[in-house]
């Protein structure tokens, strides 16, 4: 970036580069620490006092003693050694036992603040403090972990450096974000647990299943030998005469009922995550400094996150067909910073109505789809020419099959049905439409995302071609917007050559 | 470009003169120069690929009972095939404009991107030079944008004045805390 503020704002600490204006992190982060750390020892202590102690409790107990003041020890160390130092204009911090980094962090870079509690730190008073610039992939700044009162202390300190520079040094001292204030006006957004359940529901996922795999993996000592191999069970299988002896429709039935658990598995443990990380979900905006919002969600871990407005590059709504069906979308913000979760954008309604929606978006000058906007579908040959090459490569592979394996599996050409009907349904969901100020792409049938971006945020805008667009003369526009992920950039796919130049016309 | 220029009659040529087909769409062409490194990029590849098939034709000689040369000869046809169609092509698809808000960079033979930055999106810009670069007198120039997708924008082949004079230019119109 450019390194203007940044040298004015280290020859302003220069002065006050002594030890004594560097603070360390809350005492007690490093019990929080070394808890964690006992924690992930605690399997290697269990192997050691089966193995080398040959459960010999005296020795296991020493060495365990020994490991913990370890750990404790180098905790210790490393906390103090770590310090951190807020000046006028950047937070400084200092770590590192033997090789020392010594990193400064101009408030501007700053993109948003989040402090986090996890159940440990929530019971300790402890807040952890996590600091965007958007430069790497994780957090740049990280005070793991300060007495909450001074967490909150320092993202004030953030907030009214920016407030100096955007009312240029009006009287506000007052106005820390403390929750009376917030929680007195009615938030943007809040979901009760009713509609987290409702969001859980879409929330699918395997997780629990996979669980109960991993858990069934490491206990398999308790399992049958062939308990893992499939042959195994089919022979089990055959020779039970239960099994054979029911009707065909019991069979089917049988089938049907192992199909539905598998269902309500996913569904349940969707819910849970849902209610774990959802929990109590919150978002306001913060008008004092700059105006920001702020969201607090978590049912363990309590997170709490102010991004300023500003910051928001585009709006993304994601939606599925089901979901759609009963009108709830999930609202996520683009910005350079990524969400804590390893989510790429800010989510700031996980489940919500167009009404609720439209608001949100209010607030950061995103105008949603009108009913009177016209969206342009790309060209036919996105499906068809991939369903060409499919269709040549299935068959290919079908033949093949057919002929020297098993004449069966001739039938593998009709996996192409399905897969080209998704092909011709994602082109017709792929769509575009440009007004003044934003573009509108829609894309994906099944998980199916609409991004509103305003122009003026856009970096770069590529047109491209690859050498079976030639015969077309189609082309792809790629646009380059700060943040969200390396791997989906925002495209629109298969647009005639001359349209795509018009529209990267207007698009600049 | 000398040799398409010469000869006028070449249907290439005709449609160098015709702006939305030509291969570069009337952009500015990179230093000619530019032209020299590619074909000695193109060389050093081709000759690697020159070198895995001796290689390969000597170690299966004693398995397979093959005629000399039966690997080495269709793979040195390829290889002199690349090193003389390649070069000249790479090299003319090339392009860039810097117009008064923007530079636009056109690149790739089969896979052609067309890249348009406007300079008040760049973050910072780099003038680099590699080796042989030095040796030819160009320069590389790499503009660093915000965006996730084309963070980098590399522009190479310019002649060293010129990037410099580029970066120049651009630098002015660097803005703060766009993000």
């Amino acid at each position: 970036m450019n390194d203007a503020p940044i040298t004015s704002a280290e020859a302003m600490v220069q002065e006050t580069d002594d030890d004594t204006s560097f603070r360390r992190l809350h005492p007690l982060s490093i019990i929080l620490k070394s808890v964690s750390a006992i924690g992930q020892n605690l399997i290697a202590m269990g192997v050691l006092y089966f193995s080398v102690f040959d459960q010999n409790i005296v020795y296991a107990g020493l060495a365990a003693l020994a490991l913990m003041t370890i750990i404790i020890g180098v905790t210790a160390l490393i906390w103090s050694r770590f310090t951190y130092h807020i000046g006028p204009k950047e937070i400084r911090i200092k770590s590192g036992l033997i090789s020392r980094n010594n990193r400064s962090i101009p408030f501007d870079r700053i993109q948003d603040v989040s402090l986090e509690q996890k159940l440990v730190s929530r019971i300790l008073g402890l807040a952890t403090v996590k600091l965007e610039t958007g430069a790497s992939a994780g957090e740049d700044g990280k005070l793991d972990a300060l007495a909450l009162a001074d967490a909150q202390a320092l993202r004030d300190a953030l907030r009214d450096y920016k407030s100096g520079i955007a009312a240029s040094g009006s009287d506000r001292t007052d106005g820390a974000i403390d929750s009376s204030e917030t929680d007195a006006r009615p938030p943007i957004f809040a979901m009760d647990n009713r509609r987290i359940f409702i969001a859980g529901l879409f929330n699918f996922s395997f997780v629990l299943l996979a669980i109960l795999a991993a858990i069934a993996q490491n206990l398999d000592f308790l399992l049958p030998d062939e308990f893992f191999n499939p042959w195994y069970w089919a022979e089990q299988l055959s020779e039970q005469d239960v099994v054979n002896g029911l009707s065909f429709t019991a069979q089917i039935a049988g089938a049907v009922g192992a199909l539905i658990s598998l269902i309500a598995v996913g569904i349940g443990s969707g819910i849970i995550r849902t209610f774990i990380r959802e929990y109590g979900f919150r978002l306001d905006r913060v008008d004092t400094g700059q105006p920001g919002f702020r969201r607090r969600r978590g049912l363990f871990t309590l997170t709490d996150m102010v991004m300023p407005i500003h910051r928001v590059q585009a709006a993304i709504l994601r939606t599925s067909p089901i979901r759609q069906r009963f009108g709830w979308h999930h609202l996520k913000f683009q910005s350079l910073a990524s969400d804590g979760s390893g989510e790429s954008d800010h989510s700031a309604a996980p489940c919500a109505q167009i009404e609720e929606v439209d608001p949100i978006l209010a607030e950061t000058n995103i105008a949603n789809v009108t009913p009177d906007l016209q969206f342009q579908r790309v060209d036919a040959a996105l499906w068809w020419r991939d369903a060409v090459i499919l269709t040549i490569v299935l068959s290919a592979v079908s033949i093949g099959n057919g002929l020297f394996v098993h004449p069966g599996l001739y039938a593998l050409i009709l996996l192409a049905i399905p897969i080209i009907a998704v092909m011709f349904l994602n082109w017709r969901y792929h769509q575009y439409a440009l007004t003044a100020t934003q573009l509108f792409v829609r894309a994906g049938w099944w998980r199916r995302k609409l991004t509103i971006l305003p122009i003026r945020k856009i970096q770069t805008v590529d047109i491209s071609q690859s050498p079976l667009d030639h015969p077309l003369d189609l082309a792809t526009v790629t646009v380059g917007i700060a943040g969200g992920s390396a791997m989906s950039p925002l495209k629109i796919n298969d647009i005639p050559r001359e349209q795509a130049m018009a529209l990267r016309e207007q698009l600049i | 470009m000398t040799e398409t220029v010469s000869t006028i009659d070449d249907p290439l040529a005709e449609m160098e003169q015709d702006k939305a087909r030509a291969y570069n769409q009337g952009l500015t062409p990179l230093h000619p120069p530019q032209k020299s490194l590619i074909r000695l990029n193109v060389g050093i590849m081709t000759g690697i690929l020159f070198i895995a098939a001796v290689i390969v034709e000597f170690a299966i000689r004693n398995e397979l009972p093959l005629a000399a040369g039966s690997i080495i000869g269709p793979v040195a046809a390829f290889a002199l095939f690349l090193f003389v169609m390649l070069p000249g092509r790479i090299y003319r698809r090339w392009g860039y404009d810097m117009g008064d808000e923007q530079l636009r960079v056109l690149r790739g033979f089969m896979w052609r991107t067309d890249t348009i930055v406007p300079f008040n999106r760049i973050q910072h810009i780099d003038v680099a030079q590699g080796p042989f670069q030095r040796m030819f007198g160009l320069s590389t120039l790499i503009v660093h944008t915000a965006g996730t997708h084309n963070s980098i924008v590399t522009l190479p082949g310019l002649s060293t004045p010129d990037a410099e004079s580029m970066r120049d230019t651009i630098k002015g119109h660097i803005r703060q805390d766009m993000i």
